[in-house]
């Protein structure tokens, strides 16, 4: 234990954590905290935002035949009140704009009116009509979410065909805004980026630092033996689990500033998005997308301390993990975390791949750990 | 000369390097042939330059509207109905022929339609500029509405050049195409030119080497040879890729086109350069200008290597300093002339080599020397951090 | 005890070392040979560090490869080049390759505090290290040898760095701690093993090639270490005739000590061999294609 200690303590250097901290800062500033600051990014976002929680509120997980009735309900009762808004309002009476159905027709040559509305939609920013056309939005959804499930359905092949047939059955169509989702997304995406730079960061020097110092001689004759390199990958894989953890802690405290708990209930197929293989709640899909990042972080960290063992410099330690990580972000993260049980990526995909880069990576550092076992320490 | 070969020979007999620089040529190479088959159809616009020279004139107009019509009338006469192959080709370059026309046509109605100085307008909200950096760039798109008008008058945008909608042939080339150019470099750069400086470090050979008749002047070989190196990366990738890139995009009779071409309108608004330059000056220009950042980041990476003296921590610092430098503008306020001043850095010019020279670009990029000026503040700015770091090691304990 | 049994290493077609054999007991051990001739590769065998290509070594009868942490308890080890952190302080150092031997933590601090004395340390325990010298550092190291009071310890030139004053001290450290436990030096410093070694071990062309005390292999050169003066002039002749140890130059002409394996010539006197002569003599080709 005492020997684990000292082998996590040498993981995280001062400069190491400084390191660190400076890269996450820049990556946060660079890909995630538009995600957060800009959430809901302007309007309709913000309106879209709002009736969800209002229809999650209203309608809970289900929304029935009756809950859409009242949801129209809703919506006319607005209109009703943007035609008094309207009629209140002397200069839109003058221009002859005396209902929401006028509003809507508003020439856009007629500068007089035109004016009007950017008065009322962008200066005032009054809220019914933002709200209106988002809540339009949502009843077209409504009225063709059968329709939607139709295409998607036309197209697709017999396993996908199947899983849409599934959630005709159950009645399960996407009825609520997809803001959230779709941030979280953006979000956890890029969340994913910056953890994968931190594994590989702090990582990548665990074999090569005590090999290049010629600490080995001292340490391969010692009671602990080569026993250290298992050690030092234990080690290796706490400081991972360490890393990922701390940065998801940091990084969701950002995303708690997101106020969107009032939807973590809502199963994922109730929300204007791409369709899924299973049917979890936001809080579930969440909790899966990180436990991926969780997977994702220990395969690259054990091909980090593969490569560690292996290379001879430092600039081949990084240069060999350049591609990878590329790969990763450019190629991987999309299927391997946010479209994790999405219905366009064949249901085996996800599994396979995580089980092989386990396997692979597992089987590479067994390997290493043969070689170290009986290599000649030379130099 | 001989200690610049052997300190260039020290990157080149890097197994990781060499690997790498291969892995990223057939990327660049994949990556072009499989977008390849759209060059069937990006034909007509060379073949319209070649039959009607490059420039469009009334003349050639009217030329061009006359074959269109021959065309309509062979095409009436075939009243079968199971075509042949040269038939489905002869329908499909007429129907691409006549969309060129039509846009051709209607390039004097859609030009008409810019307003720039509504558009600097539009800018300044989008972007909350205020104080001085809004005057600063009104009077930066009143500079840019006068070259408009120029360009209006002598009608160098009425070229033929690839329907920027829906090709997008300037992006895919220099923004994707140039982008990976440039990542890739900049990814070998950074690993060579640390492994070139601190070599003497991580082989122990510092003790001799620094005390030889060369000297701690070894460290102007390495410099220079980290920049032959560089130089030789750039290079290689650059040939390799654009060689693919025109072997398989037919460019014979569109080199002389405008790069301000109007049929190269691809988004919003249509590419607009601050200089009448043709589409090969500017691709020379922009070769330039990206050799010249990867000569200045080359230098950089050396100053931050002897200053760190670990491969692994300065490749990683110089990834911060590259991303910071792109941030930096986003944290000075909005109101005042720091906010371009802070644009003008390496990596913000580096990101948007598609926006080169260009008018139609946002913030500090859209300015008129913005190009020279940051290669030049940056030039000058490298030199002194070079030989401050050069100073600073001619005089170091080396333990 | 130690059994070195017809070991041979390779490194493809190298042969670094040609079919060894060994029998170590309690007490010091010199190990004396000329850089190349397969010291070090020796050394890194007894250490574990690399395994015999052929044969096998044998502690108390057990081979220690598979003896294992078994062997390496009863191991202290120097090596000729060694790693540390350099914004690690001795202490922390130590407590460190402590952990590694299997000490506990109260023990440890115990026991660093008397090695960091014994090596005269005890001022600088707590300053970071990059800062030490040469000296300073081979004195860290000796202290981590000696750590888990080892019943073997492998010193590879232990006294390089080390001013007179502190190889002074480090021999009688070395002759106390002999007493009870089997001790190899390794050096090419015959001073440094010729007062203190019991046996002394030389290898040549990869193999052994003396392991007896110092008289014995002194001895094998007895009546034929002779030294003399002549002229200068003569000094080319004399070189091609005869073994030359050892030149100086006194009042204007040549103090010479040589190995003659014949009848002596008049103005030779006879001396006591050393073990220096017997070294320049046995690696006398080797000597000279260095120079």
């Amino acid at each position: 234990m005492r020997i684990l200690f000292h082998e996590i303590k040498k993981i995280f250097t001062w400069r190491i954590l400084l390191l660190l901290v400076i890269a996450n800062a820049v990556l946060f500033f660079l890909r995630i905290e538009f995600h957060i600051s800009h959430f809901p990014n302007g309007r309709p976002s913000l309106d879209s935002y709002r009736i969800g929680i209002e229809m999650i509120s209203k309608y809970g997980n289900d929304m029935d035949e009756e809950d859409r009735r009242d949801f129209k309900k809703t919506y006319e009762v607005q209109v009703q009140e943007a035609n008094q808004y309207l009629q209140s309002n002397k200069e839109f009476a003058e221009a002859g704009v005396g209902t929401y159905e006028d509003f809507l027709n508003i020439d856009w040559e007629n500068k007089e009116q035109a004016a009007l509305r950017d008065k009322i939609m962008f200066e005032e920013q009054v809220d019914i009509f933002w709200e209106l056309p988002e809540r339009r939005r949502l009843m077209d959804f409504h009225e063709t979410k059968e329709a939607r499930v139709g295409t998607y359905k036309n197209g697709a092949n017999p396993r996908q065909e199947a899983r849409f047939d599934e959630m005709i059955s159950a009645g399960h169509y996407q009825v609520y805004p997809e803001v959230v989702m779709e941030n979280f997304k953006e979000f956890i995406f890029n969340v994913a980026i910056a953890i994968l730079v931190s594994v590989v960061l702090i990582i990548s020097p665990v074999f090569m630092k005590d090999r290049s110092r010629q600490l080995l001689d001292l340490q391969y004759t010692t009671r602990k033996g080569r026993e250290l390199y298992k050690t030092k990958l234990a080690a290796g894989l706490i400081s991972t689990l360490g890393v990922i953890t701390a940065l998801l802690i940091v990084y969701f405290g950002m995303y708690a500033l997101n106020n969107t708990e009032m939807y973590f209930n809502v199963p994922i197929h109730m929300f204007i998005d791409s369709f899924s293989w299973y049917d979890p709640t936001l809080l579930q899909y969440m909790a899966l997308t990180v436990a991926a990042i969780y997977m994702l972080g220990l395969v690259y960290a054990l091909l980090a301390m593969s490569f560690s063992s292996m290379m001879p410099n430092y600039i081949a330690l990084i240069g060999i993990q350049v591609p990878f990580v590329i790969a990763m972000i450019t190629y991987g993260l999309t299927y391997l975390v946010t479209r994790i049980i999405n219905i366009e990526v064949p249901q085996w995909v996800v599994p396979t791949s995580y089980s092989g880069m386990v396997a692979v990576s597992v089987l590479f550092i067994i390997f290493m750990w043969k070689r170290e076992k009986h290599r000649d320490i030379v130099v | 000369m001989d200690i610049i070969y052997y300190e260039c020979k020290k990157a080149f007999t890097s197994p990781i390097l060499i690997a790498l620089l291969l892995l990223f040529a057939s990327y660049n190479i994949l990556l072009i042939v499989s977008t390849s088959d759209r060059r069937e159809e990006l034909k007509v616009a060379n073949q319209l330059a070649g039959k009607y020279g490059v420039g469009i004139t009334d003349d050639s107009m009217n030329q061009f509207r006359e074959d269109l019509q021959h065309d309509l009338v062979k095409l009436n006469e075939i009243t079968r109905t199971d075509y042949s192959e040269a038939e489905l080709d002869f329908f499909t370059e007429l129907q691409l022929k006549e969309k060129y026309y039509e846009m051709a046509n209607d390039i004097d109605n859609r030009y008409d339609q810019i307003d720039w100085e509504q558009i600097g307008e539009s800018q300044i909200n989008m972007y909350r500029f205020s104080g001085s950096a809004a005057d600063t760039m009104k009077n930066e798109y009143i500079k840019l509405s006068l070259r408009f008008e120029e360009m209006k008058d002598n009608d160098e945008h009425k070229m033929w050049f690839f329907a920027g909608d829906p090709y997008k042939m300037h992006s895919f080339l220099f923004r994707t195409i140039f982008g990976h150019v440039i990542f890739e470099s900049l990814i070998i750069i950074a690993l060579a030119a640390a492994l070139i400086t601190n070599y003497e470090f991580e082989n122990r050979t510092h003790l001799v080497a620094y005390t030889t008749t060369r000297g701690r002047r070894l460290m102007r070989d390495k410099l220079a040879a980290s920049l032959l190196t560089a130089t030789t990366v750039s290079v290689f990738i650059l040939i390799l890729t654009l060689g693919t890139y025109f072997a398989v995009f037919d460019y014979s009779h569109l080199w002389g086109s405008s790069i301000s071409s109007a049929l190269n309108w691809e988004y919003k608004l249509p590419y607009v350069s601050w200089w009448n330059i043709s589409f090969s000056a500017f691709l020379i220009w922009s070769i330039l200008l990206v050799y010249a950042s990867m000569m200045l980041f080359t230098a950089i990476i050396f100053s931050i290597s002897i200053f760190v003296k670990n491969n692994y921590f300065t490749f990683f610092i110089f990834a911060v300093f590259f991303a910071v430098a792109l941030l930096l503008p986003g944290f000075i306020p909005a109101s005042t002339n720091l906010i371009f001043i802070a644009g003008y850095n390496l990596s913000q010019l580096v990101m948007n080599p598609h926006m080169f020279l260009m008018g139609n670009s946002s913030g500090a990029m859209m300015f008129k020397n913005y190009e020279w000026i940051t290669i030049c503040a940056w030039t000058i700015i490298v030199v002194a951090l070079s030989y401050i770091s050069l100073r600073r090691f001619r005089k170091q304990d080396i333990h | 005890m130690i059994v070195v049994k017809n070991v041979s290493k390779y490194y493809g077609n190298f042969c670094a070392l040609n079919n060894i054999t060994l029998e170590l007991h309690n007490g010091v051990y010199g190990l004396l040979a000329p850089n190349g001739a397969g010291k070090t590769t020796l050394i890194k065998m007894l250490a574990t560090l690399i395994t015999p290509s052929q044969g096998e070594i044998v502690y108390d009868g057990k081979n220690i490869i598979h003896m294992d942490d078994e062997f390496r308890a009863l191991l202290g080890y120097l090596p000729q080049q060694f790693g540390y952190y350099n914004n690690y302080s001795p202490k922390q150092y130590l407590l460190y390759l402590a952990a590694l031997k299997g000490m506990g933590r109260k023990d440890s601090i115990r026991i660093i505090k008397e090695l960091l004395e014994k090596v005269a340390l005890s001022e600088v325990g707590n300053k970071k290290m990059k800062k030490f010298s040469g000296g300073m550092i081979q004195r860290v190291g000796i202290a981590q040898a000696l750590l888990n009071n080892p019943k073997v310890l492998i010193l590879d030139e232990p006294t390089a760095g080390l001013d007179p004053k502190e190889r002074a001290r480090f021999r009688n450290l070395l002759s106390e701690l002999a007493r009870d436990r089997l001790v190899i030096v390794s050096t090419h410093i015959v001073s440094d093993v010729e007062s203190i070694a019991n046996e002394v071990i030389m290898i040549k062309h990869q193999e052994v090639l003396y392991k007896d005390s110092v008289e014995n292999i002194c001895n094998t050169l007895a009546g034929h270490v002779y030294e003399t003066t002549i002229d200068y002039g003569h000094l080319d002749a004399f070189r091609n005739r005869y073994t030359v140890l050892l030149e100086k130059q006194e009042s204007g002409e040549m103090n010479i000590r040589f190995i003659h394996k014949g009848a002596a010539a008049e103005g030779w006197l006879s001396v006591t061999p050393s073990l220096e002569d017997v070294f320049l003599y046995e690696y006398r080709d080797e000597i000279r294609m260095e120079v």
